[in-house]
């Protein structure tokens, strides 16, 4: 099956550097994860707008081993849950503030969305967020 | 949610659903243990403990296994059928799925079937070779179940990272410490060490051992993960009519049950510290006419020691942030106030995929129709709290059983 439209423009949106939020047209509110119809009023009259990319993080953990196939090579890697400033949220990968290091990391820490390359993105297709320093 | 949502079944009627046998085999890592086997095996076993032959039951319904989709197949279609010889006679055959907490959408499924008169006798079964199976190929199949390809799995998520979120936030939450978090493991070895089914009933288990082993995936250690087991249990369901007649005396019935679904994948879950459980509780409550302080035991999904902690709040049982700490305290341990998981739990009888919760409500029937080894049994049971989750913890699933007595 050819991947939805609306899976490969938020993932364009990744490659070029933008977080890229669902917006209906209709009901002009937020979702995320993208959606067929809007889970609120149900209408296909769908758009996208650029989130500010900042947020609260809900929680995170540090996966250390275990990593589903293909993901060997990136461990350790941090995942966190980022709820967006505008209402929504998503499931992400955390920057570390050193190598290998995710210490400074709190649950509720004010978050912002990283570009990372078009390459990587292709590679692993989802957003990256780092801790905002205090 | 202030409506009253009654069962439309009244307690003792000749239509009210109760359970009468159960059936389990040993949990851990039994390589040479056939699938059909053992489902064969607990199938006799709950039969008997039922007073019941396979010509009895007209209607199969299967839990689902994750360890391969041939033996997943041999379940849809039918396969226990032949190999139980009602063939023929037997009038349905199908499977209930919802992950972790299939066991209490079952027992509704049942329930109703049996409330309507779809049904009259009902076998449950469930078998799982998580134990036998290839430790990568499962972790790479459980990245991919409760968490969307397209959005989520990209991520590198599994199980034991949806489990360290929602302990973190859990710990974050109600300040819990990691000591506090390792005793509830603690609670369930103890039980699993009164429990020869259990895959850990030599094994002691100490918080200071917890917090010595290695970190797989902050905040947890590896001792605060799942063991993968093998298992397999099955539980009879009749009609109150039936069992009288056949002569059973006392019998397991649902008092009520309340669920809620609030997320599919974690990612959108609005507090990974509350998930669903107020909203179950309160409809389970308004269902029964119980709180939770009129239960005996209770048997709650516990494939991490926070999901548990939260379920105990949401629930009531403990108060709010100090569902860890309640563990910590000894409440739930054998000859505490309120006996958790007897059986030890998925966390130490072993992780047997969606057979954990079903071993839970196994147990529970098992202490409410008095039939637990002595060493474990809750003397004087006669309610019981079942609780289930599914994939990434989207539900809450709340059922409350009640022992009764039938005929004079």
């Amino acid at each position: 099956m050819q991947t939805p439209k609306i899976v490969t423009e938020f993932r364009a949106g990744l490659s070029d550097g933008k977080l890229l939020v669902q917006l209906c047209k209709d009901c002009g509110k937020p979702n995320m994860w993208p959606r067929y119809a809007c889970p609120h009023c149900q209408s296909e009259n769908l758009d996208w707008q650029h989130s500010g990319g900042v947020g609260t993080l809900h929680s995170f953990c540090v996966l250390r081993q275990g990593a589903p196939e293909g993901f060997e090579e990136d461990l350790p890697y941090a995942i966190g849950v980022v709820k967006l400033d505008e209402g929504v949220q998503l499931a992400v990968r955390l920057v570390p503030s050193a190598p290998d290091d995710w210490s400074e990391y709190q649950c509720d820490d004010r978050v912002e969305f990283v570009a990372v390359s078009a390459d990587q993105i292709e590679k692993r297709p989802c957003a990256a967020f780092k801790r905002i320093a205090d | 949610m202030s409506e009253k949502w009654t069962l439309n079944v009244a307690p003792a009627a000749d239509n009210d659903p109760v359970f009468v046998g159960v059936g389990e085999i040993p949990s851990g890592k039994f390589p040479d243990r056939g699938f059909i086997q053992a489902l064969t095996k607990v199938a006799v076993l709950a039969l008997k403990d039922a007073g019941m032959v396979p010509k009895d039951i007209d209607t199969i319904m299967l839990i689902p296994c994750l360890h391969s989709g041939a033996d997943q197949a041999d379940l849809v279609f039918s396969r226990m059928v032949e190999e139980l010889g009602i063939h023929g006679t037997c009038k349905s055959s199908y499977m209930v799925h919802s992950g972790g907490s299939t066991s209490d959408n079952a027992v509704r499924a049942a329930h109703g079937l049996i409330a309507a008169g779809h049904a009259q006798n009902i076998l449950v079964l469930q078998c799982e070779r998580w134990g036998s199976a290839d430790l990568q190929e499962m972790i790479t199949m459980l990245s991919k179940n409760g968490i969307p390809g397209e959005w989520e799995l990209p991520t590198g998520i599994q199980f034991n990272a949806i489990g360290a979120m929602i302990t973190r936030r859990y710990m974050h939450a109600s300040g819990s410490t990691p000591e506090e978090m390792a005793s509830v493991c603690v609670t369930l070895r103890n039980w699993a060490n009164l429990n020869e089914n259990a895959m850990f009933y030599t094994k002691p288990l100490t918080v200071e051992q917890i917090l010595a082993s290695r970190m797989v995936a902050d905040p947890l250690h590896s001792y605060e993960c799942p063991p993968m087991a093998d298992g397999a249990c099955a539980f009879v369901m009749t009609n109150t009519a039936n069992a009288k007649k056949r002569g059973i005396s006392n019998a397991v019935r649902v008092a009520g049950s309340g669920g809620c679904v609030s997320h599919y994948c974690l990612s959108q879950e609005a507090d990974q510290a509350v998930l669903g459980w107020p909203l179950a509780a309160e409809r389970a409550w308004n269902q029964s006419g119980w709180g939770p302080e009129d239960a005996d035991i209770a048997e709650i999904y516990d494939s991490y020691a926070a999901v548990t902690a939260i379920a105990l709040e949401g629930i009531g049982i403990a108060a709010k942030g100090e569902g860890a700490r309640w563990f910590a305290a000894g409440h739930g341990d054998p000859g505490g106030k309120l006996p958790m998981n007897t059986n030890g739990g998925l966390l130490s009888a072993g992780h047997t995929g969606v057979g954990g919760g079903t071993a839970l409500l196994v147990e529970g029937i098992r202490q409410l129709l008095h039939r637990a080894p002595s060493k474990r049994q809750v003397e004087n049971c006669q309610r019981a709290i079942i609780g289930g989750s599914g994939g990434s913890y989207m539900d809450a699933q709340i059922l409350l059983l009640e022992r009764i007595k039938l005929g004079a």
